[in-house]
C-alpha cells in the first residue's frame, strides 16, 4: 500500500511539470501581455514606456527563459506577485521589513469560493441522495417522474437568469435577503453571532444557485446506481433471508450504490476551488472564478500560472484520494491495489 | 423591447450564440430583467412618506453608497492606470491644476501660474499653509518629488513621456515650483492637471511600484481612505485637513458590483445611492417604473469618448478620398444613435467635446445621403459591372472587413453599418476579437481593412499622437496610417502655441481638414447616464461640460432623508 502511494506521488511530479509547461506556453502564445490592456490604449501612454514595462516584467525575454525563471521561483514554492494588482502576492501573504502585510490574491479568494462550493456540495448531497433513492424505489411512477422533471428543470434553467429573478424577488420585491456582496455595510460593528448570520444570509442565494445545477447529475446517478444494485442477486438473497425492506434498501443496496459516487467526489475536488465567473459577477463575490477570468483578460501571467498550478495539483491529488477512498470502501479494488 | 429594430435584436442574439461573453450575457440579462420588470405590475416598496421635492438648506454629514464595476488595483493613479483607480484617487489627491465646470483650467494646489515670455518656462505658485492629511506641510518639494517619481526609469508607469519633456524642474522656495521645457509645449498645463501630487515624507526611499502606500494612501483632497475591504468596497471619510475646503458629505462608500443588472437591483432596493445606467435601463426600464423615478434622479452628461469607423489608409481602396467620403455619406449616424444608444448620444464632427472652446462650431457631420455616396463611388470608378449587387472596379468587388473588439455596443454598431453599406453595394464582413488579440495581431501589424473603435474626447486639443504622420510605428497610435502634411503642420504649430485663442483657431482648422479628409467616420458620442438617489441634493442639472460630479463636494444629504445606516446593506 505504501509503495503504491509513493509510486503515485512520484508520478505526480513529471505530470505537474508537463501541465505547467503546457499551460505556460499556451498563455504566452496568446497575443498580448499586461501592457496591451484596453486601459493602456491611450495616446498619453507612449510605446517606449510600455517597452520599459515589458522589460521590468521580463516579458521581453524569450518564452523559454521566462519559463525557466518561473520554474526557478516555483522550486521554492514562490508564486510571485501579480502584474495587475499592484504587485500583490499571488498565493500567500508577504510581510515587508516595516511589518506591512500584503495579503495574497488566492489566499483571499480561495476561502470564499471553497465555502460556497462546500456548502453547495453538502446541499447537493443532502437533497440528491434521498431524491435518487425515492426515484429508484418508485421507478417510472409519479414520484420518480416528478423528481426527474424537477432536477432537469433545475439543470436546464440558466443560472444567471434564475439568480437575477430570485434577487429581485427576495431582495427588491420583498426585504428578505441581501441582493449582492458578502457582508453588510455595518458588518464590522456586529457581534460575532450576528456576523456569521449576516454572512450566511448573503450566502443563501449563491449556494442555492450553484447547487441547483448539480442536483440533476447526482440524483440521477444515485437513482441508476440503486436500480442496478436492486437487481443484483445478493439483494434477492437479502430479501429471501427475510430482511426488512428498510434494511435491504439502506443496509445493503444503498451502500453499494454509493461506491461510484466516491469517484465523482474525488473528481469534484478541483471543482471546489474553481468558482463560476458569471455567478460571482452577479452576486459581487470576490472569488476564484472572477480572479482567474480577470487575470486572463489582463494577461496577468503570475496569477494565471498560480491558479493553474494549484488547480492541477489539486486535481491530481483528488484523483489519488478518490482511488484510495475507493480501495478503502471496496474490498475488490483493495485486493487489486495491494497486489 | 418591441421598439428595438428586430434586425438589431437578431444580430445581438446571433453574436450571443457565437461567443458567450459576460458582457453579452449582461446584455441578455438586462433584456430579460427589462421584460420581467415591464410585465410585473410594479410593486411599490411602501409608499414613500418622504417628499424629495422640498428645498433643504445645505448641511454637513451623511454618507453615500456608490456602485462601481471594477476594483482599483491601487490608489496611486500613475501606477494603477485604470479608471476605477482614478475615480477614487481623485477624491484623495490633488494636482497642481484642475478643470472647472466648463473644462477651463484653474488652480487646485496652485494658487496661480505664470508662463515666461519665451513660453518655455512655467512657474506654479502654491497656495500657502497646505497640509497633508497626516498634518505634515505640503510644499513644492512634494511636487518636485512627484515629478522625479513619474520620470524615474524604474517607475512602472505608462504615463511618463509628457513629463520627460521637462529639462529642468526646480523649487526656488517652498511655495514655488518651476519647470522648463526644451521648446514651448502647449499641452504642458493639461499634463500638470493630470499629475496627482504624492507626499514626499511618506514615499521617499520606498519602491513606488510595491509600496504599501498604494493601499493606504495619505492625500490632500476632500477625503481620506477609511477602509478597503478587498473585492468588496472602499470607504472614504472626510479629510479635516483638506487643502480644498470642506466637503459636505461625511462618508463615501464605493461597492464593487461587476454586474450591471445586480447594480440596478441594488439601486431599486435602495441599497445604493448611485450608479451609471446603460441605455436600456435609462430609456426602457425607468419610464415604466414611476415609483423609481420618484426616488431616483436621472442625469445625462457628455461622455468621454466617441466611436468611429477608421480605415486602413495604406490599403486600397481607402487611399481614395472619394471612397472614404462615400462611406461617410452612406452611414446613417442618427440611426446608430437611436438603435444602439436608444437616442442617448449625439453625433460629433471633431474629436473634442461638443460645446467646449476646441470644437469648431461651423462643422457638422456628413448627412445620410446614399445617392451622393453612389455618385462618389461611381466617380472613383466603382459600378456593378457583373450584376451581383456588389460594386466593383477592374473586376475586384468593393468588399472589406470591419474589425472590432468584444463590446456589445460596437458589435451592434458594426451590424447596422454593414446593412447600410450593403444597400449601396458594398460587401462588409464583421470580425469580433478579444482585445489583446485585436491589438497584437491586427493593429500592431497593420493587417486590417477597417476598425470600429473609440477614442477619447480629449480635454487638451493636442492630438499629435493620433494623427501626426510620424506616429505610425507599431505600437503607436496613428495605426490607420493618416498622412497629411497640412495636418502635420497644424499639429506641430498647436503644440507650440500657448495662447488659447490662437490655439483654438489652429485646432478648428485641423478639425475641418480632418472631417473633409474623412480618414475615419465619426459615428457617435454616447452620454454618461448617472442615476443618483434624490436624497442627495445640490446636483447641477443639466450637467455642465465637466460632468455631473464636478461639484460633488458641495452635494449634501438633508438629515430627514438619510438612510438608516445600521440597516444599510
Amino acid at each position: 500500500m505504501i509503495k503504491y502511494l509513493l509510486k503515485r506521488l512520484f508520478w505526480m511530479i513529471p505530470l505537474m511539470i508537463g501541465i505547467s509547461l503546457i499551460s505556460f506556453f499556451i498563455m504566452h502564445l496568446a497575443p498580448g501581455d499586461i501592457t496591451a490592456s484596453e486601459a493602456s490604449f491611450n495616446p498619453k501612454a507612449s510605446e517606449e514606456s510600455r517597452q520599459k514595462l515589458r522589460e521590468l516584467y521580463n516579458l521581453d525575454k524569450p518564452v523559454i527563459v521566462q519559463y525557466g525563471l518561473w520554474l526557478k521561483r516555483m522550486g521554492t514554492l514562490d508564486f510571485g506577485t501579480s502584474f495587475a494588482s499592484h504587485q500583490r502576492p499571488v498565493f500567500w501573504q508577504k510581510t515587508d521589513d516595516q511589518g506591512n502585510v500584503s495579503k495574497g490574491l488566492i489566499q483571499e479568494a480561495l476561502p470564499i469560493t471553497l465555502l460556497i462550493n462546500v456548502l453547495s456540495l453538502v446541499m447537493i448531497i443532502a437533497i440528491a441522495l434521498p431524491l435518487g433513492v425515492i426515484s429508484a424505489l418508485t421507478r417510472n411512477q409519479l414520484p420518480d417522474r416528478a423528481i426527474t422533471l424537477f432536477v432537469f428543470i433545475g439543470f436546464a434553467i440558466p443560472g444567471f437568469w434564475l439568480a437575477l429573478m430570485l434577487m429581485y424577488w427576495t431582495g427588491v420585491a420583498n426585504d428578505w435577503l441581501p441582493i449582492s456582496g458578502l457582508h453588510s455595510l455595518g458588518h464590522e460593528h456586529m457581534g460575532p453571532v450576528a456576523q456569521i448570520l449576516d454572512t450566511l444570509k448573503h450566502l443563501i442565494l449563491p449556494v442555492f444557485i450553484s447547487a441547483l445545477s448539480g442536483l440533476a447529475g447526482i440524483s440521477l446517478f444515485v437513482r441508476n446506481g440503486m436500480l442496478d444494485v436492486l437487481h443484483q442477486d445478493y439483494i434477492t438473497t437479502a430479501r429471501a433471508k427475510g430482511l426488512s425492506e428498510h434494511s435491504v434498501v439502506y443496509g445493503h443496496a444503498l451502500r453499494n450504490a454509493l461506491l461510484p459516487l466516491i469517484t465523482i467526489f474525488g473528481l469534484s475536488i478541483p471543482g471546489l476551488i474553481g468558482g463560476s465567473v458569471i455567478a460571482e459577477s452577479i452576486f459581487a463575490i470576490p472569488g476564484m472564478g472572477k480572479l482567474f477570468y480577470d487575470a486572463v483578460l489582463m494577461r496577468d501571467f503570475p496569477v494565471i500560472m498560480g491558479i493553474l498550478t494549484i488547480g492541477s495539483a489539486l486535481t491530481l491529488l483528488g484523483n489519488l484520494l478518490a482511488d484510495l477512498a475507493y480501495a478503502w470502501a471496496d474490498p475488490r479494488v483493495r485486493r487489486g491495489v495491494m497486489r | 423591447m418591441a421598439l428595438l429594430p428586430s434586425g438589431l435584436l437578431n444580430s445581438a442574439f446571433k453574436m450571443l450564440r457565437r461567443n458567450l461573453h459576460p458582457c453579452l450575457t449582461a446584455c441578455l440579462t438586462a433584456c430579460l430583467v427589462a421584460a420581467f420588470l415591464l410585465t410585473s405590475c410594479g410593486k411599490a416598496p411602501s409608499p414613500s412618506a418622504v417628499d424629495y421635492k422640498i428645498a433643504y438648506e445645505p448641511v454637513n454629514g451623511g454618507s453615500t453608497i456608490n456602485a462601481m464595476i471594477g476594483e482599483p488595483s491601487g490608489l496611486i493613479p500613475m501606477i494603477a492606470g485604470e479608471s476605477a483607480a482614478s475615480a477614487i484617487a481623485s477624491s484623495i489627491f490633488n494636482s497642481l491644476l484642475k478643470y472647472d465646470r466648463n473644462l477651463e483650467l484653474e488652480g487646485e494646489l496652485a494658487k496661480s501660474w505664470q508662463i515666461s515670455p519665451d513660453h518655455r518656462t512655467i512657474t506654479f505658485y502654491l497656495k500657502p499653509k497646505m497640509k497633508w492629511a497626516d498634518g505634515e506641510p505640503l510644499t513644492s518639494a512634494d511636487v518636485l518629488f512627484t515629478w522625479k517619481l513619474v520620470t524615474d526609469e524604474n517607475t512602472r508607469t505608462p504615463y511618463g513621456a509628457d513629463y520627460k519633456l521637462v529639462i529642468r524642474a526646480e523649487t526656488p522656495d517652498a511655495l514655488t515650483f518651476r519647470v522648463t521645457y526644451q521648446e514651448p509645449y502647449a499641452p504642458a498645463l493639461d499634463t500638470w492637471a493630470g499629475l496627482q501630487i504624492l507626499p514626499k515624507h511618506l514615499l521617499e526611499g520606498q519602491d513606488i511600484n510595491t509600496t504599501p502606500f498604494a493601499r493606504n494612501p495619505v492625500g490632500s483632497s476632500y477625503y481620506q481612505l477609511e477602509q478597503w475591504r478587498n473585492g468588496e468596497r472602499i470607504s472614504l471619510v472626510k479629510n479635516p485637513l483638506s487643502t480644498q475646503g470642506e466637503a459636505r458629505i461625511e462618508r463615501l462608500v464605493s461597492r464593487f458590483i461587476p454586474d450591471a443588472a445586480s447594480q440596478f437591483l441594488e439601486l431599486m432596493a435602495d441599497n445604493i445611492d448611485s450608479m451609471n445606467l446603460n441605455p436600456i435601463q435609462f430609456a426602457r426600464i425607468f419610464p415604466s417604473r414611476p415609483d423609481l423615478a420618484e426616488r431616483i434622479g436621472l442625469y445625462k452628461e457628455l461622455g468621454n469618448n466617441y466611436t468611429y469607423l477608421g480605415f486602413n489608409l495604406r490599403h486600397k481602396p481607402f487611399d481614395d478620398i472619394r471612397v472614404r467620403q462615400a462611406i461617410n455619406y452612406a452611414v446613417n449616424k442618427q440611426e446608430l444613435i437611436d438603435g444602439v444608444l436608444l437616442g442617448l448620444g449625439e453625433p460629433v464632427s471633431s474629436p473634442y467635446k461638443p460645446g467646449t472652446r476646441w470644437t469648431n462650431p461651423e462643422l457638422s457631420p456628413y448627412p445620410y445621403d446614399p445617392q451622393k455616396a453612389l455618385a462618389l463611388l461611381k466617380e472613383a470608378g466603382f459600378a456593378d459591372h457583373d450584376g451581383d449587387g456588389i460594386l466593383d472596379r477592374n473586376g475586384k468587388p468593393l468588399a472589406f472587413e470591419i474589425l472590432t473588439n468584444q463590446n456589445k455596443q460596437r458589435e451592434m454598431t458594426a451590424v447596422l453599418v454593414q446593412r447600410r453599406l450593403k444597400e449601396i453595394g458594398i460587401d462588409v464582413k464583421i470580425r469580433v476579437l478579444e482585445w489583446a488579440s485585436f491589438i497584437g495581431r491586427f493593429i500592431k501589424t497593420g493587417e486590417f481593412d477597417s476598425v470600429l473603435l473609440g477614442w477619447s474626447l480629449s480635454l487638451d486639443p493636442d492630438q499629435y499622437g493620433i494623427w501626426h504622420s510620424s506616429q505610425q510605428a507599431p505600437g503607436q497610435f496613428n495605426f490607420i496610417g493618416y498622412n497629411n502634411p497640412q495636418v502635420d503642420k497644424l499639429l506641430e504649430q498647436g503644440r507650440l502655441e500657448l495662447n488659447s485663442d490662437k490655439r483654438a483657431k489652429i485646432y478648428h482648422e485641423f478639425s475641418r481638414i480632418l472631417l473633409e479628409d474623412s480618414p475615419i467616420v465619426y459615428l457617435y458620442a454616447g452620454y454618461g447616464l448617472p442615476a443618483i438617489h434624490k436624497r442627495i441634493k445640490g446636483i447641477d442639472d443639466p450637467a455642465p461640460p465637466a460632468g455631473i460630479g464636478h461639484n460633488s463636494h458641495e452635494w449634501f444629504i438633508p438629515e430627514p432623508l438619510r438612510r438608516n445606516e445600521i440597516s444599510a446593506r
